[in-house]
């Protein structure tokens, strides 16, 4: 099965927190966690790793997906990245994913905040079925990160 | 003091440690590597005592403001040179480890269980603490968990170096001389006694009194206190050094977090929560403390309280009371650290721990509360003054932050947890050169410790440092042993 482009966007935002860097970097990973309510059974492998499982709406269904995720580039308070590793349906659906976070430094102690998901080497089918569902599903978490993040600012 | 030298020596050393952890593990290399005959006495079946089993973290300071961050925790229990001592050598604890073969990262942890696992300070209002900054020994989680790969690193220094380890071997004695000099230790070999020379020095490297009950009544600031670290650490280098006439310090000092105690298993699991959906009740239903705000190693601060009119510590044992997504978000005793971390795998959405009875639930608050004999109306009034808070934004009673405030809604499960140690940082006395000193300050010849016995740990506790001073005073132990002229 042919695969998609590397790096095929999955969903991008971008808003402003009234807090510095600093705070934002502090609270945003309990504001992933907490932004997750289907992530279940999570393992802190090492203080970067996890595994966990995710109970996400997928084609109408929650489906539990399994999920390994590691925490690289990170350089605190300005940026880090989160790979994921999904996989579900038997394995019949397996991706992998970058979740990029920015925080940078705007006038009057604000921080602009710029999120990127992407997904690489997804197969055709899962492609052609799913990438509408995980488009959905990005954007909606991004979201309420943003949501919980202007309401802890 | 009744002065028994052997007339005749079953075993002969230059150099005799007591306890193999990372601070008898520096010692016996540093004194090796000086060209002393060293031997470590371990009283338990495996070496690592609470190096094995702890974060495995070490601090290596950036700057020599640390001086000023420890000075200022410290609280005048310890005198300032021996923290300057400190941190001239923790500065260099990653070129030491690295000359021995290993390298190390930086900890960046994932900062989202309760309480919080930090980077850096552990006080980061306190001047200094921008310099704190926690490594462990570079690998990946498949290479063990940091303490793991720590404890490989240390014990292969020892085994490459053919330095001879006697296992099940506990040191019952110093021997000293007429003159008051450490010359021997007493050891129990297979319910034999023998007499083991150190023609040179011992060194105590044999941990604190977590598993201690007398010690720990005697000296601890609150009652109990389980320990979740090695069932090895019972105060035998603390009464050895007070029998050749060892002063004592730091003896009400500790690590201390909490615990869950099942009758099965001989230490705590240490319990942590992954998701903000948790409280901590009294005996008495009622909440007490920012929860989500507590220094991981500094539970007691919080927990000591004694009511004097009910003559108790109400909040020893408290109530854990969490929410549904907290249970499904993943174990309360996540195997990071402890004793029990290798003898129990926690199940990751917490019902076998249901099943087994260790953890309550209740369809209603109500029903929360009888379980745990709890009265009801005091939990629902708690429950509810707290949701309103959580609704609010603001918890108007102990300050905890919005990020960590969620309504807690049933069904409610609840876990009895305790205060509980990883170590105590008690014992024998000693000054910047690792000897053990008299009531008057005078070093006891050629009696030397390092390590989490007697650590120079004086009040507040900043994570990493433990492993860090193991390190630290167990090379400066080690370098000064080696030197000492032969007694005979």
């Amino acid at each position: 099965m042919k695969s998609s482009p590397i790096g095929t966007v999955l969903a991008e935002k971008n808003f402003i927190v009234d807090a510095p860097p600093e705070r934002v970097w502090r609270l945003i990973g309990k504001v992933i966690f907490s932004s997750l309510p289907g992530l279940e059974n999570m393992e802190i492998l090492d203080e970067n790793t996890f595994r966990a499982l995710l109970r996400a709406p997928i084609l109408g269904f929650h489906v539990t997906l399994k999920l390994k995720g590691e925490m690289v580039d990170m350089e605190p308070p300005n940026s880090f990245s989160v790979k994921l590793f999904l996989e579900g349906l038997g394995g019949l659906f397996k991706a992998n994913q970058k979740v990029t976070f920015i925080m940078t430094l705007m006038e009057k102690g604000k921080t602009s905040v710029s999120c990127k998901a992407t997904v690489e080497n997804l197969a055709f089918l899962p492609r052609l079925f799913l990438l509408g569902q995980a488009r959905r599903f990005a954007r909606s978490t991004f979201g309420a990160i943003e949501k919980r993040l202007k309401e802890l600012a | 003091m009744i002065v028994t030298v052997p007339e005749k020596w079953d075993l002969e050393y230059d150099v005799v440690v007591v306890g193999w952890g990372a601070a008898g593990t520096a010692a016996a290399v540093t004194a090796h590597d000086q060209g002393a005959k060293v031997v470590i006495l371990e009283k338990m079946p495996d070496g690592g005592g609470n190096t094995r089993i702890c974060g495995g973290n070490i601090i290596i300071p950036k700057g020599k403001e640390f001086i000023e961050y420890l000075d200022t925790l410290s609280f005048k229990t310890t005198e300032r040179e021996i923290i300057e001592t400190f941190v001239e050598y923790a500065l260099k604890n990653g070129d030491w480890i690295r000359e021995m073969g290993a390298d190390v990262q930086v900890f960046r942890p994932l900062e989202v269980a309760y309480p919080t696992m930090i980077a850096g300070a552990g006080f980061p209002h306190v001047r200094g603490a921008e310099t704190a900054v926690k490594y462990n020994i570079k690998g990946t989680p498949e290479e063990g968990k940091p303490s793991q790969r720590l404890w490989k690193f240390l014990s292969g220094l020892v085994t490459k170096r053919g330095i001879q380890v006697l296992t099940r071997t506990p040191a019952r004695e110093l021997i000293p001389n007429a003159q008051g000099e450490v010359i021997g230790v007493t050891a129990e070999k297979e319910g034999k006694a023998i007499s083991i020379k150190a023609r040179q020095a011992v060194i105590l490297t044999c941990g604190g009194y977590e598993n201690d009950p007398r010690m720990k009544w005697d000296y601890m600031p609150v009652k109990p206190l389980l320990f979740l670290g090695t069932p090895g650490n019972t105060g035998d280098g603390i009464r050895m050094a007070q029998k050749v006439g060892g002063d004592l310090w730091h003896m009400t000092r500790l690590s201390c977090l909490i615990g869950f105690k099942s009758p099965e298993f001989e230490a705590a699991f240490w319990v942590s929560f992954l998701s903000e959906g948790f409280i901590f009740a009294d005996k008495y239903g009622q909440r007490f403390v920012n929860e989500a705000g507590i220094e991981i190693h500094e539970y007691y601060q919080e927990l000591s309280h004694f009511d004097t009119e009910k003559m108790e510590f109400p909040r020893v044992p408290l109530w854990a009371i969490f929410d549904e997504q907290t249970r499904r978000r993943g174990a309360l005793s996540r195997g990071t650290a402890g004793y029990n971390r290798d003898l129990y795998s926690w199940s990751l959405d917490n019902s076998a721990e249901i099943t087994k009875g260790w953890i309550l639930q209740g369809k209603t608050i109500a029903e929360l509360a009888s379980r745990i004999s709890v009265e009801p109306k005091a939990l629902e009034e708690t429950i509810s003054r707290y949701n309103r808070n959580c609704r609010a934004g603001r918890d108007e009673d102990f300050g905890r932050a919005k990020e960590d405030l969620r309504p807690l809604e049933p069904p409610l499960y609840a876990i009895q947890l305790w205060p509980a140690l990883i170590n105590t940082q008690g014992g024998p006395r000693r000054d910047k050169e690792s000897r053990v000193l008299d009531p008057e300050g005078k070093p006891i010849p050629r009696l030397y410790a390092a390590g989490e016995l007697g650590s120079i740990w004086g009040y507040l506790y900043q994570g990493a440092c433990n492993i860090g001073e193991g390190l630290v005073f167990g090379r400066i132990a080690g370098k000064n042993a080696a030197a000492e002229s032969p007694w005979s």
